[in-house]
């Protein structure tokens, strides 16, 4: 035997042991996760479902937006003439209006075709037949230039209605403000469901955890005696936390992709039909990263908590 | 050196330890007896720092183990060896790495390591196990081990608690013989025991308690 005491000069610097006591207990947890395969992938499905929900929600009201600026833009402006303008003058009005630069389009419709219409649309053809004198004035159908932002579109309303023989602008836009609050709502909503899930999700890992940190006590009572840090007990533990959270973002970054590629076809349909330019955006490299990267702090965080509320029980004992 | 002066540890109205005067000089090899419930572990835990006293001081070396803040009480403790009664061993992996286990956490390089566990496991005449697993050892092989693996770190003391309690005579005499002759290398060493018919044929100071009193101290 040699000399009782430790020779320090043997050892290496501190930097090493770290990484070195690292790369063990990262390896170690790594092999224990794979020898139960089953219960892992249980565990990284649960993860990657409370991970995927919200995000695939939250990808659905990122394409919502842009529709709804397009929508604004599109917004069809009726001008309602005085009732006493003839077409002639009316016609005049609609040349002046089609020669300013933020106007695109500007269709008269006579106030004979609009009471046609008007029949058409609520029934009351007949009714509206027997009436001796059109109520309806001469209107013009305006489409602003695009793209068109709300104040220029209120200052384009101001100035139409400023113009001689214009009775009222009626801008029929409120149904665009509704789906935009929709979209405020829905996005709390995802915002509220998507908490909600990844705290449900780092509770139901924590409980994991702990099962897997009481399975090694024995192991854990051994290290605490004969001097290891509560860092290094911890270690592997933090080490499993991270595989069960950032596999579960991995897995929730395929669920999402496949689910864009599924949607790609019948999304862009319903672009088209709003003759919207917009394209269903794919997940592309924000998404995954964001999920792999909150998956890894949310295993993390859950083996934390479990581990400390697990050697609190140890010293309290 | 290890000095108790006048410590107690109190558990509810029971008093697991009675203000305890004991002095363990450095390289001396003692041995804790006394009957169940006397305060044997209680005292190895209290210098382990596993519990604390309820009165009185213990100091390491002139070291005063209550000042030692938590996060130094680690590093304490890989100033001591422990044997376990039931050896404490963990089956999920080789004797190799249960030996190794203290110089991982001590932070000993790979290479520098095997070779301290190897010497360790020569030394207990277990070599030729270095890669079983320890479950298909025997008792007198399990306890062993655990001695290989409280000394492969050199630590300054050797701590056991009952380490022949599930042995033979044949054995105890063994494991005992061990104890010695790392203690003939300078290691001081407590071993807390029931065996007397074989420590009063060991030259060795004995210390006796009785329901947590120190009943007798005897010297060779
Ligand atoms: N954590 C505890 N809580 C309450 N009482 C305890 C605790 N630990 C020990 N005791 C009591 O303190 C007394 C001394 O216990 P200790 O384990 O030190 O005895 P011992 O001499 O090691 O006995 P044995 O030979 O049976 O191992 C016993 O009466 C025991 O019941
Ligand atoms: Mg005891």
């Amino acid at each position: 035997m040699n000399s009782p005491t430790g020779q320090p000069g043997e050892r290496w610097n501190r930097a090493a042991v770290w990484r070195a006591q690292h790369r063990i207990a990262a390896h170690d947890s790594w092999r224990k996760l794979l020898q139960r395969p089953v219960a892992t992938g249980l565990v990284w499905l649960m993860v990657a479902i409370s991970l995927a929900v919200p995000s695939a929600l939250l990808l659905t009201l990122e394409n919502l937006r842009p529709i709804v600026p397009d929508v604004a833009g599109s917004a069809q402006l009726s001008v309602m003439l005085d009732r006493e303008v003839n077409r002639t003058s009316a016609e005049a009005v609609q040349r002046q209006i089609e020669s300013w630069a933020r106007v695109d389009t500007v269709r008269l419709v006579g106030r004979e075709q609009a009471l046609l219409e008007f029949g058409e649309q609520t029934g009351l053809a007949t009714l509206l037949a027997s009436l001796d004198r059109n109520p309806l004035p001469h209107t013009l159908r305006v489409l602003p230039a695009l793209p068109v932002s709300d104040s220029a579109l209120n200052r384009l309303i101001g100035e139409l209605e400023s113009l001689p023989n214009v009775n009222r602008v009626v801008a029929d836009t409120r149904w665009v403000a509704r789906l935009g609050e929709t979209l405020v709502a829905g996005e709390r909503w995802v915002l509220a469901l998507g908490g909600a899930m990844i705290l449900g999700a780092i509770l139901a890992l924590a409980n994991t955890l702990h099962l897997a940190i009481d399975a090694r006590r024995e192991e854990i009572l051994v290290v605490r005696v004969i001097g290891g840090s509560p860092a290094f007990v911890r270690r592997p533990f933090l080490y499993t936390g991270l595989y069960f959270g950032a596999g579960g973002g991995v897995l929730a970054a395929f669920m999402l992709w496949a689910l864009s590629v599924w949607l790609t076809g019948p999304v862009n349909a319903l672009f088209l039909l709003y003759d919207s330019p917009g394209q269903l955006q794919s997940p592309g490299f924000k998404y995954p990263s964001a999920l792999i990267l909150s998956g890894a702090i949310i295993g993390w965080l859950a083996s934390w908590a479990a581990a400390e509320r697990y050697f609190r029980q140890l010293e309290t004992r | 050196m290890i000095e108790f002066e006048r410590v107690s540890r109190r558990f509810g109205d029971l008093d697991a330890l009675r203000h305890l005067n004991l002095t363990i000089d450095q390289g001396e090899m003692a041995f804790i007896t006394g009957h169940s419930g006397a305060g044997k572990s209680t005292l190895l835990r209290l210098l382990l720092l596993l519990d604390r006293p309820s009165s009185g001081e213990i100091r390491v070396k002139g070291e005063l183990t209550r000042a030692i803040r938590s996060h130094r009480v680690p590093r304490y403790r890989r100033r001591f060896g422990v044997v376990f009664q039931d050896h404490r061993l963990l089956f999920d992996r080789s004797v190799h790495d249960n030996v190794a286990l203290p110089l991982v956490i001590a932070g000993f390089s790979p290479r520098d390591s095997a070779r301290r566990v190897r010497a360790a496991l020569d030394k207990v005449g277990l070599l030729a196990q270095e890669y079983a697993n320890p479950a298909t050892l025997s008792g007198g092989e399990q306890q062993r081990v655990g001695i290989a693996r409280a000394v492969v770190a050199r630590p300054e003391f050797l701590i056991a608690d009952e380490p022949t309690g599930n042995l033979d005579p044949q054995l105890s005499s063994e494991i005992m013989a061990l104890f010695e002759a790392f203690n003939q290398v300078g290691v001081t060493v407590l071993v807390a025991t029931h065996d007397l018919s074989l420590i009063s044929q060991l030259r060795h100071r004995i210390i006796t308690l009785s329901s947590g009193r120190l009943a007798g101290a005897e010297t060779p």
